[in-house]
């Protein structure tokens, strides 16, 4: 069955299911241990209210939160669960939902349909192709899928379909998108089954109108749902942090309560055995060693403070409303998309402030995967620039778009600004016409025209559709094709070409052809590909002509623009006739077609005559240089991994600022076997640093020791500013072995790195190589299904929504639908959470410790004997109640600078890549800090009471008072500590900590109310203690000299640390707050980029064309039972 | 149009301060000058306070007498059990030098009593002490009930261990008159407990409603007879016993036993002159260790008579001026340099725009 469950809870089970899963967490099971000590008599030193109260809080909010997430998966559960689909049920169609479908059903699949179970495109479908808008493809391209002969025929006779007895025998349900293979038995014949015949869930049917499937994998078993596998849960370094911190408190824990428990054995030994007339010990106790066996564990209660129960869930809610920041945050709001930003975990918030490597995808991240078609030459003149007078360039705007009304087929969306273009084709310029003819007729392009006059292009390469869609807006419109023929409406003439050949590209070949006999039944070849390899096919008679057209080449190339040639020849019809003949027998042969076809191919593609080059703008997308500008300038390392060629891939990097052209050196690593790649890294390495190949090295030693262990990578400063290239098979061998770490090595001094043709397996072996050796959090952006892998690697994940594919999306922690939001992403939101929470870990473990190290100091006053110096009801609400807010405040409100500083001055955010908020040596700072303040807490108040009295001669030195006096000076001291860290203080700030204290004077005259006390007096002991301290003087005399001797301290580090330990952050953030008192921030200069000489790249997906297909003759029967279709002219 | 571009725009997040991170606020960032001035000024606090403190702390007037050592032979007596029954008495003559004015409280002070751990402060039973139930007593481990099962009332180790010297204070005016000065024993608790946290089972015929309990197996006489001389003073209202029911944070602890009544000689408060202590020894403290003492001692508007508070306001108003100065010295310093620095660096420059 179909259903797809992607729940965890129902109804029943969540309570028993979420409680087990709550108490697998370290600190909830070590607080129901606790709990269970604490209901021993013997030992119990605390009531059992005091943990059960915080526990069940605590446990409720996770539990909540769990329960609303579940529900959030429920429903999109039902919502896929419940589409309807339409189903063969004896011989008739009837509609069903989605969940009620199973393996051996046929399903009707029709056009733009999303597929949601592993159909066998089986297809008793008779269009003769289906285009799969695959999540799978980086670009979206479109992907053919075909059914097998035997099934094609039924058509949609239903009546046969539902004869249909045919049995599939196929592999289990495993991950793997690109390979399928299955036997179809029917009619006893076997028929072989691949990938090409399956749909696979996920994937939206197009440019079909329908088409039969029988079901193959349903639910669970479909290859998206078993690629998408379980979510890894993604702890951060803070996270790993606190625990081992958390271990550390508790072993701190340990050794206090043995040093109280020995105390305690001395003083029993010493004076509780006399004491013993006025308290006699318990029965069970027979000597003060085995007194102070109990006392530990009493102690272990008392002291369990120390662990703060609700850091965990405090840390969540704080990580909670930092996420909801980021999905409200307008200024990464896509507008033309209605897309927020998405943040799909919660729980890595912090680590978005400590980056410092990113990885990202390049097609459909950095660039926007839309080809514009913005220059070309044609016959030696140069056409695309708007220049004025005075030969000038000037700069474009929208209303100078060049008007294609004339033109009743074309693309509205195009635009185009130089005039002289469009004045040549109306003049009827040969050479353009022509030039835009070949545009128009080579290619593997599909159409569809749905609505009369309205075309909408298929392409698989966009390249491809950007140069159709040119020569159709300039009156070349490819209107549609069938297997022999094209139609073109030339300057509104229709006229039909006979298809003869298509001679498709590969990556050999770089370049691809078609053969047509034109309505004047001359035979022509048109011809268009990379400049190197078309230079050499021309014919020598355009020699002039090429090195004129190169130059304009190079001129694109400074632009950062995809370049083509174009080309044609006139056939005579007795060499096409013989060439025809050999290219027929070529298709035919069985071994070795691929060599063959091309030298037939090579046979033709000669003596070509040079029309002109194309160049297309590679989009980026909005923004992407600037960020790119200010990530590296925040010492963020961005390393681009692309499945796309070594020449775009640079190309790109080049425009978007990863290299520089200032740069030193960009290596380039191309070789062949592991070896050659070591040498080459080598090289590059005795380039960037020549003293590291040396033995004395200091990383070199450090590797001679830590031979094969896991271990931390050092960094390295090279000499100068360089880049790497590397491509896929060069990477292959780069992973192996130790040149893992050469690699490491090399790339990590780099500025840019640049992978190309990577397999998406290899994104994430490069992402895992950098997060093994290098303890830096590092983050992954792309936006197809080839980076799942890689976003699934990396600390973080970032997938680009709104692109077609969501692939990217879900599995992604954080997504949005511009690159540019990452800067925004990384240095405000996460620099803001990691600011807020290492503010917050710091004050909660201080806080903390400064409540709980005050019974430790008591100990040496009462024997020993465990008792608090705190009401119980204190101790129950302390972190609950009475500091939970501020705290929460802090850490959702705070603002150091605000987001404008924070992307002014990217190298605002270093602390957070070197850890500096927070770490072992700032908790110990906390730690030290915390004894402290209990010590001042504890001794201030003792030598205000002892043996004093009160004005009236009444008793103040008593227990209870004491009590009131620490706890009461306790919550001041934290409070102004609070009040100290806060620099952003808002109203809710303000609310928050006034409102803490207001709640703990109404808490305490409520607890300590005669009232209660009646009630149930020996729950509530401290009646009437309120009334009668606070209107002490020596009560508030303490008070005052306890927030003064513990506030001095800390006012006086803060002012020195920076005078003594500068860091560099200090000088921008005295900078800034000098800029706040004179306001104006310096505006960002964006410097101007000056273009270099760069050959580019030329234009072509490099995948095979649609080519065999079109020229197989599949598409025949389609356009002509198609109703709505262009009619096909013979 | 405009509701179709709103119908595109349906995600887009809401526009409100607190959603946007925009919220007005004001920025606390510790300036030098700020810094300076909270050092300072925080400074002559403290030093101001402490002195004020120390000068008032020392109006005080405070005569303290151990009798543990004094009255040796009663110590030994009580130290062993079977000789409760014995009365032992010890008077302790002392001078006067100064008259101490104004109200004049008598405590006793205990050495090393602990009334602090944890299972003393815990063995009481709070409802009985309430009369909501005189039978109450599962907290008072471990004096609960007597060996015959009969519930103590009250219960628990701190009311069985309470302290029961009686102390008369004379007034010697010459070798043979001696006066006893006139001591009040009410007032000296706590509002709250004597009228919220202590009650009596009945307004009157105690002997009857404490029936079914039994006395501590300390104490002499039953609750209810507490006070022989004063009806209203006994069973749980017993003032005395309400003080000693108040545990200490501390095993060394003063308590309120009683006040000067200001009538005849005594209206300005004691005159200086003889006196002595006249003291029926009952509570054994030389057992544990402990010791005990008499004091008697005047107060001031902050109380009893320690200087702690005082010393510590003037120890941290005086480290506070040491650290400011010591702050203010770094801070003109580092400002030196950097200014010497940045001239010498103007300077270097300059020479080099000479060459």
């Amino acid at each position: 069955n179909n259903t797809i469950k992607t729940s965890k809870y129902n109804a029943f089970n969540f309570l028993p299911l979420n409680l087990f899963e709550q108490f697998q967490r370290l600190a909830n099971a070590y607080f129901l241990i606790l709990l269970f000590l604490q209901l021993i008599p013997q030992i119990s030193s605390l009531p059992w209210y005091t943990t059960v109260i915080p526990l069940v809080v605590v446990l409720s909010i996770t539990g909540v939160k769990d329960a609303i997430d579940d529900m959030k998966r429920h429903q999109n559960d039902n919502q896929v669960n419940n589409r309807s689909v339409l189903r063969l049920v004896k011989g008739r169609m009837e509609e069903d939902k989605w969940m009620n479908v199973q393996v051996g059903d046929i399903i009707k699949l029709e056009n733009d349909q999303p597929v949601t179970v592993s159909t066998l495109g089986c297809g008793f479908f008779l269009v003769a192709w289906v285009g799969t808008r695959d999540s799978d493809s980086a670009s979206a391209a479109v992907l053919v899928k075909q059914a097998i002969t035997c099934t094609s025929d039924m058509k949609d006779n239903l009546d046969l379909l539902s004869a249909f007895d045919g049995e599939v025998s196929c592999e289990l349900p495993n991950n793997k998108l690109h390979r399928f293979t299955g036997i179809l038995s029917y009619k006893g014949k076997d028929y072989f089954l691949d990938h090409d015949k399956l749909l696979l869930r996920g994937c939206v049917i197009r440019n079909t109108d329908w088409c039969y499937g029988l079901v193959i994998y349903t639910g669970p078993d479909t290859k998206l749902m078993q690629n998408s596998g379980k979510y890894t849960f993604k702890q951060t370094h803070v996270d790993r942090l606190m625990n081992i911190l958390v271990l550390w408190i508790f072993l701190f824990l340990i050794v206090m309560c043995l040093m109280l428990a020995i105390g305690h054995g001395i003083w029993e030994n010493k004076i509780g055995y006399y004491f013993q007339i006025f308290l006699p010990w318990e029965n069970y106790v027979s000597s003060s060693f085995v007194s102070s066996l109990f006392i530990f564990w009493s102690y272990f209660i008392v002291l369990n403070t120390m662990v703060p129960i609700s850091l965990y869930v405090s840390v969540e809610l704080i990580r909670l409303g930092n996420s909801y920041y980021i999905n409200w945050d307008q200024k990464m709001f896509y507008a033309p998309k209605n897309t927020p930003a998405q943040a799909r975990t919660t729980t890595l918030n912090e680590e978005l402030g400590q980056v410092k490597y990113v990885f990202s995808d390049k097609t459909g991240t950095l660039t926007q995967n839309i080809m514009i078609f913005h220059k070309c030459s044609i016959n030696g003149t140069l056409y695309g620039d708007v220049i004025d007078k005075t030969g000038e360039k000037v700069a474009v705007s929208e209303k100078d778009k060049i008007d294609f009304a004339y033109n009743k087929l074309a693309d509205p969306k195009f635009s185009f600004y130089d005039k002289t273009l469009v004045e040549a084709v109306t003049k009827g310029d040969p050479w353009v016409h022509l030039f835009f003819l070949s545009l128009s007729l080579c290619h593997t392009v599909m159409s569809e025209e749905k609505v009369e006059g309205e075309l909408v292009y298929q392409a698989q390469s966009p390249d491809e559709g950007a140069l159709v869609t040119a020569a159709r807006n300039f009156g070349f419109v490819f209107r549609s094709r069938t297997s022999e023929t094209i139609t073109v409406v030339e300057m509104g003439e229709t006229r039909v070409y006979q298809l003869l050949a298509i001679l498709d590209f590969n990556n050999v070949r770089k370049r691809m052809s078609v053969i047509v006999r034109t309505p004047e039944n001359r035979v022509m070849l048109f011809c268009k590909g990379a400049d190197t390899i078309i230079c050499e096919l021309l014919h020598p008679a355009c020699i002039s002509l090429c090195d004129v057209t190169l130059e304009h080449l190079d001129d694109f190339a400074s632009e950062g623009l995809r370049t083509l040639m174009v080309a044609y020849r006139e056939l005579d019809n007795k060499f096409f006739r013989t060439w025809s003949v050999k290219h027929g027998e070529a298709c035919l042969s069985l071994d070795n077609r691929e060599k063959k076809l091309s030298i037939v191919y090579e046979e033709v593609e000669k003596d070509l005559m040079l029309l002109g080059a194309t160049a297309i703008e590679d989009k980026l997308q909005d923004g992407v240089p600037e960020t790119v500008m200010t990530l590296s300038k925040a010492k963020i390392k961005i390393w681009v991994l692309t499945g796309d060629k070594q020449e775009t891939a640079v190309n790109i990097a080049y425009s978007c600022n990863i290299f520089e052209d200032e740069m030193d050196e960009v290596f380039t690593v191309k070789g062949k076997d592991s070896e050659t790649v070591r040498q080459e890294l080598r090289k590059a390495r005795s380039k960037m640093k020549p003293d590291s190949l040396l033995d004395s090295d200091p990383v070199n030693i450090f590797l001679a020791k830590k031979h094969k262990a896991l271990f931390t990578m050092p960094e390295e400063v090279p000499n100068g500013s360089y880049g790497l290239v590397i491509n896929g098979y060069s990477l292959a061998h780069a992973l192996e072995g130790d040149v893992e770490l050469e690699l490491l090595r090399v790339a990590c001094m780099c500025k840019g790195v640049i992978c190309c043709r990577m397999t998406p397996l290899q994104k994430a072996q490069v992402v895992e190589l950098v997060k093994r050796y290098k303890k830096v959090v590092t983050l992954a952006i792309g936006d197809g299904a080839n980076d799942v892998s890689m976003i699934k690697a990396a600390h973080i994940g970032v997938g680009i929504s709104g692109q077609e594919g969501m692939q990217a999306m879900l599995n992604s922690d954080f997504a949005f639908s511009q690159f540019y939001y990452l800067q925004r992403l990384i240095l405000v939101h996460g620099r803001w959470s990691y600011n807020r929470m290492c503010k917050f870990l710091s004050y909660f473990f201080y806080k903390n410790f400064a409540f709980t190290l005050v019974h430790f100091w008591y100990a040496f006053f009462n024997g020993f004997s465990a008792q608090t110096v705190y009401d119980n009801w204190f101790i129950t609400c302390y972190n609950l109640i009475y500091t939970s807010l501020p705290v929460l405040g802090m850490s959702l409100f705070d603002q150091d600078v605000n987001d404008t500083w924070s992307l002014c001055f990217p190298e605002l955010y270093e602390p957070g890549q070197l850890n500096l908020y927070f770490n072992k040596k700032e908790f110990m700072k906390c730690l030290i800090h915390g004894i402290y303040s209990s010590l001042v807490l504890f001794f201030i108040p003792m030598g205000a009471v002892y043996n004093s009295e009160r004005s009236d001669g009444k008793e103040i030195s008593d227990y209870q008072s004491f009590s009131l006096i620490v706890q009461t000076s306790l919550i001041w001291v934290v409070t102004t500590q609070i009040a100290l860290k806060i620099t952003y203080w808002t109203v809710i700030s303000h609310f928050f900590i006034w409102g803490s204290l207001g709640i703990y004077f109404c808490l305490l005259f409520l607890l300590y109310s005669d009232g209660l006390c009646q009630m149930f007096p020996n729950v509530f002991q401290f009646p009437g203690v309120a009334r009668n301290t606070l209107n002490q003087p020596q009560m508030w005399l303490s008070i005052v000299l306890i927030v003064v001797l513990c506030m001095l301290p800390v006012i006086g580090y803060q002012f020195l640390k920076p005078l003594f330990w500068p860091v560099s952050v200090d000088k921008i953030l005295k900078r800034i707050h000098y800029c706040m008192k004179h306001p104006l921030p310096p505006p960002i200069r964006p410097r101007r980029r000056r273009p270099g000489l760069r050959r580019s790249a030329y234009a072509f997906s490099h995948q095979h064309g649609f080519g065999a297909l079109i020229t197989s003759g599949k598409t025949v029967k389609s356009k002509a039972l198609k109703k709505n279709s262009f009619p096909a002219k013979k | 149009m405009e509701r179709r571009s709103r119908l595109q725009l349906s995600r887009l997040p809401d526009i409100t301060a607190m959603k946007q991170q925009q919220l007005p606020a004001y920025q606390l960032h510790f300036s030098a000058t700020m810094v300076f001035s909270i050092f300072f000024a925080s400074g002559v606090f403290c030093l101001f306070m402490g002195i004020f403190l120390i000068l008032s702390a020392k109006s005080i007037q405070k005569v303290e007498i151990n009798y543990t050592k004094t009255c040796g032979n009663c110590a030994k007596l009580r130290e062993d059990a079977f000789n409760h029954n014995k009365i032992c008495t010890c008077s302790i003559p002392f001078v006067l030098a100064k008259s101490m004015e104004g109200n004049v409280f008598m405590y006793y002070k205990l050495y090393g009593f602990y009334q602090n751990l944890y299972r003393y402060i815990l063995s009481r039973s709070n409802s009985q002490l309430l009369s909501k139930d005189l039978k109450a007593v599962e907290d008072c481990a471990p004096f609960k009930v007597s060996h015959k099962e009969i519930p103590f009332a009250p219960c628990g180790a701190i009311a069985n261990s309470m302290f029961n010297d009686t102390i008369i204070l004379s007034y010697n005016l010459n070798s043979s008159i001696h006066i006893q000065v006139p001591m009040l024993k009410t007032g000296i608790t706590w509002w709250t407990d004597k009228y919220v946290k202590f009650k009596n089972p009945g307004a009157n015929n105690l002997t009857d409603k404490f029936a079914g309990t039994t006395k501590p197996p300390y104490w002499p006489k039953p609750i209810y007879e507490l006070d022989p001389d004063d009806p209203e003073n006994n069973g749980f209202l017993n003032d005395d016993f309400i003080v000693w029911m108040r545990t200490a944070a501390f095993p060394t602890f003063k308590k309120l036993y009683r006040r000067l009544h200001r009538i005849h000689y005594f209206i300005e408060g004691l005159p200086a002159g003889n006196y002595s202590f006249n003291i029926t020894y009952n509570f054994p403290v030389t057992k544990f260790q402990g010791e005990k003492s008499v004091v008697l001692s005047t107060l001031t508007w902050s109380g009893g008579s320690s200087l702690f508070l005082g010393l510590a306001y003037t120890v941290t108003g005086a480290m506070t001026w040491l650290a400011s100065f010591a702050m203010l010295a770094i801070h003109f310093m580092l400002k030196q340099r950097k200014a010497s620095t940045s001239k010498w660096q103007s300077k270097a420059l300059k020479g080099q725009s000479r060459k």
